[in-house]
């Protein structure tokens, strides 16, 4: 197969790239384009913790090929806020659902779309929604808890919730290169 | 745990202008500190501060989830008086320094970090307070005894004094170390049992923490790797003709383990491992399938060939009353890490390699990079991330030395990824296990005699020689550290733990443990041997109460000590539960269970919906001593819950000519949101110093659950998984 031109939307940015249209997006995003905060976890969309959205739905970028979404509008968890304080990111800092947090971002991907589609979804629908995202360090509970807080704020319009005290630290600041 | 003062402070050094105080608990000698900085105030190897007055803690432990960063902090903070959310910290190197005191290597592992490292590092918090306070009273000419330190500050009590610790770095490396530092009182606390945030999360749902999978080398070529799909088996010769010429492909080489294949990007390199033609052969080892294995176990139990692992009364020739003897099985599983295995190395100039890795053993991969490679460890550096999952899968070190072989060869930087398929294959499995137990009832309902015969094969017998390898010189052969795991093999204890530990009373008690190893690799699997044992053990009890005709509760209290930690927390579950008093329509199980030096009780309720037993609520109550952070202790209770609930129910790894049949979530599932209930934790307060929380919460589990479908169904079930059809 040989490396054709895909255009597509990122994040907001325009992203053109030559590259095998049978590429997953999802290694398209980690190998060519360095945006690793969407995980690997199964490679059959199994597991969902590569959700991403495009046009707005959840999709696992495991399994969808990059010539299928020229000239569409793809979000990642990079994307979904400019400085990590969407209310499910909120949410999820307040309820302490993230545990190892390699699967968070694909359960906070399809919370997103979730809430967007459904602003007071019952826990019913939660399970039913969230059903695809496995999380292997068992944080169902809190994330269950975290989506109802965070649907609570946006329906709220509350922007501000009081922050309990939180890190700043950041990947790049824990590299010793930086701190040592 | 006390610490001798002088066993404390090993050594005191000058080392490029810093004051360095060692911390060697291990014996261990030290060359230098981590991350030395000349101009940082860096009292030994956990702790530095710089003039700008960030405090800095190395994480020398694996974050793998288990919430170990913010429980160093918290520690830490107390004692040194400042805000944990305002601490930096890094994900620290191999170093002898950090040597565990139980494990001797840099392992995490056995719920043991926050146990062990409680007062450690209280030492080390107050030693530097001290020092800072020290340093202030020279700098003011203020009497120590009006000094204290507050938020990061020293202050006066006359309010002429106010200096923050970055102020103090200077003055403090000239000051001595003191002899003892003073430990604060507990009442005094106000981040120990407080601090309820966990400080690792910004980075974990904004996707910027780094895991070993987004190292960050731009220019990384991607491997995969084709193994044998048969435990010890061989490559009788493969070809690569046809993949070579595929799109994106760098080179396809074998290496010790199997064949790499080197591409551009990770689908590059997978699409041309499809296009590998290769021939493996099963190995030479008896018990390559599940069922042989079953019926060697079998064998085992029948024969004479086992040690006795506890001998305690003696079994009375004639007992009157009730007699059962029944036998379960638990298979192999998986860990099944969100995080597939992966690792990335970069040569570097001086002929060695960098190597980024989610490890929960530094120095063992470390060890095996080196091995890889074909060079000395010296010129090996790791890079430890946050782990997407540990659970013990992640001591283990074979994705390094895969790695090291293929960077080292091409002499170029690789990131190495397996998919889930290989992750599923390849693992170190909890070992399968077959028990026999036989016990009697005396006319009185009380245990008169119990036997448990447990058949399986060894785990340090198996990985053992993989960990030695990074405490041993290289020059020291195989054979011997293959020897050295052997040796205990047929007494490992892992085998047996949670049976002959347990905290029942019984008049007459046998345990006796046949090691019969088959061809699979074997691991430490979150909880180890009591994940099975104990469910065994809290199934077979609850058994022997029916048999009884007594109540599951009250029965268990009769053959627990008075005042026991297992007693209370009992008590707490079933008071939480109101046991005995279940709704219509709801079955309860219960189960309690020590290990790691914690004790766990947990009840399961469930109802029936058409004859089908669906999961409603989970109580449980911990003792597991202070809870340093009380929430992260609440959601490892959860979270091991729900990782031995997953088991319980779904998990079982069968294999047939050696090979692994599973691969996938699809059919190796797990529990999803839809099936996992609410989960109630209380965590019995206490002032006994911390024990082991993030194992803990897995064992009683699979019982609770096993005793709440037979509550529902009136069928006992002894094979895990368990069938809730």
């Amino acid at each position: 197969m040989n490396p054709e031109t895909i255009e597509f939307s990122l994040n907001g940015q325009a992203v053109r790239l030559e590259i095998e249209a049978d590429t997953p997006l999802l290694w398209v995003l980690r190998d060519e384009l360095d945006m690793v905060g969407t995980k690997f976890g199964c490679g059959k969309g199994l597991c969902g913790a590569c959700t991403v959205h495009m046009d707005g739905n959840p999709l696992r970028s495991c399994s969808l090929p990059v010539g299928a979404i020229a000239g569409r509008s793809i979000t990642t968890i990079e994307g979904l806020s400019s400085d990590g304080s969407h209310p499910l990111q909120r949410a999820w800092m307040a309820e302490n659902a993230p545990q190892c947090g390699y699967c968070q971002s694909g359960q906070i991907m399809s919370a997103a779309a979730l809430l967007a589609a459904n602003p007071n979804p019952s826990d019913d629908d939660i399970n039913n929604y969230m059903a695809g995202n496995i999380c292997r360090c068992g944080t169902y509970t809190r994330i269950r808890k975290a989506i109802k807080r965070a649907a609570v704020d946006m329906r709220e319009g509350l922007q501000t919730r009081d922050q309990d005290a939180v890190s700043t630290w950041s990947p790049d600041a824990a590299s010793s290169e930086v701190l040592s | 745990m006390s610490l001798s003062r002088r066993a404390f402070i090993k050594n005191v050094s000058v080392a490029g202008g810093a004051l360095s105080l060692g911390f060697t608990l291990s014996g261990c000698s030290r060359s230098e500190f981590p991350r030395l900085n000349a101009a940082d105030f860096q009292p030994d190897a956990y702790l530095r501060i710089t003039p700008e007055g960030s405090v800095i803690a190395q994480i020398f432990k694996a974050e793998m989830g288990q919430g170990v960063t913010t429980g160093i902090l918290s520690v830490l903070a107390e004692e040194l008086e400042v805000d944990p959310a305002s601490m930096g910290y890094e994900m620290a190197p191999p170093h002898p320094a950090f040597g565990d005191p139980e494990m001797v290597m840099q392992i995490t592992g056995g719920s043991n970090s926050i146990r062990l490292y409680y007062p450690i590092l209280r030492q080390v918090g107050a030693t530097a307070r001290e020092m800072m306070i020290a340093a202030a009273a020279q700098q003011s000419g203020v009497a120590l005894s009006d000094l204290y330190a507050a938020d990061g500050r020293v202050q006066s009590r006359d309010g002429s004094v106010d200096l923050g610790y970055g102020d103090l770095v200077a003055t403090a490396n000239t000051l001595p170390v003191p002899e003892s530092a003073r430990l604060k009182d507990p009442e005094d606390f106000k981040v120990i049992g407080h601090q309820d945030n966990r400080l690792d999360l910004q980075g974990k749902v904004d996707g910027s923490a780094m895991f070993g999978m987004d190292a960050p080398v731009k220019d990384a070529l991607v491997a995969v790797i084709l193994r044998c799909p048969h435990a010890d088996g061989t490559c009788g010769g493969w070809n690569a003709t046809a993949a070579e010429q595929l799109p994106g492909v760098e080179a396809i080489f074998q290496i010790d383990g199997g064949i790499a294949v080197v591409a551009r990007n990770y689908w590059r390199a997978r699409k041309a491992a499809d296009a590998v033609e290769t021939n493996w052969q099963a190995g030479p080892q008896p018990l390559q399938s599940s069922e042989e294995i079953d019926a060697a176990f079998t064998v085992a139990l029948d024969g004479e060939d086992y040690e006795v692992m506890r001998e305690d009364g003696k079994a009375p020739q004639q007992v009157s009353g009730k007699r059962l003897t029944v036998e379960y099985n638990a298979p192999f599983v998986a860990h099944a890490t969100m995080e597939p295995q992966n690792a990335t190395a970069r040569p570097t100039a001086d002929g060695g390699l960098e190597i980024w890795v989610g490890t929960q053993g530094p120095d063992i991969a470390q060890a095996h990079a080196a091995k890889g490679a074909g060079i000395d460890k010296q010129k090996i550096t790791i890079h430890n991330t946050f782990l997407g999952g540990g659970f013990g899968r992640r001591a283990a070190a074979d994705n390094v030395y895969e790695v090291a072989q293929i960077a080292s060869k091409l002499g170029k930087p690789v990131k190495l990824v397996w998919s889930r398929e290989d992750d599923m294959r390849h693992d170190f499995y909890r070992p399968v296990m077959k028990a026999r137990l036989s016990a009697s009832i005396s006319g009185e309902g009380e245990v008169a005699t119990y036997s448990h015969h447990i058949v399986g094969p060894s785990v340090t017998q198996k990985i053992m020689p993989h960990f030695i390898k990074a405490s041993l010189p290289a020059w020291v052969p195989h054979q011997l550290s293959d020897a050295i795991a052997g040796l205990s093999a047929d007494t490992d204890h892992s085998s047996v733990e949670g049976v002959v530990d347990t905290g029942y009373q019984f008049p007459h008690f046998e345990v006796k443990y046949s090691n019969v190893q088959t061809p699979m690799m074997l691991g430490f699997w979150r909880s180890v041997g009591h994940s099975q044992n104990a469910f065994v053990i809290e199934s077979f009890v609850d058994e022997l109460a029916h048999a009884a005709g007594r109540d599951p509760v009250e029965f268990r209290r009769a053959h627990l000590p008075k005042d026991s930690r297992q007693r209370r927390a009992l008590d707490k579950v079933v008071a939480m539960a109101g046991w005995g008093d279940t709704a219509e329509g709801r079955f309860q199980g219960v189960a309690v269970h020590e290990s790691f030096y914690s004790v766990v009780a947990e009840v399961v309720e469930i109802s029936l919906h058409s004859g089908k037993p669906r999961l409603e609520k989970i109580y449980c109550a911990v003792d597991c001593g202070r809870a340093v952070n009380p929430d992260i202790v609440k959601s490892q209770m959860e979270s091991g819950i729900v990782f031995g609930l997953t088991a319980a129910l779904k998990s079982k790894i069968t294999i047939a000519d050696g090979a692994v049949q599973q691969s996938n979530f699809d059919d190796y599932p797990m529990l999803r949101m839809n099936e996992v209930p609410d989960i109630e934790v209380a965590i019995i307060e206490t002032d006994a110093d911390p024990t082991g929380v993030g194992e803990p919460g897995t064992p009683p589990a699979a019982p609770a659950l096993a005793n709440a479908l037979f509550a529902a169904t009136g069928v006992r079930q002894r094979d895990l998984p368990l069938q809730m059809a």
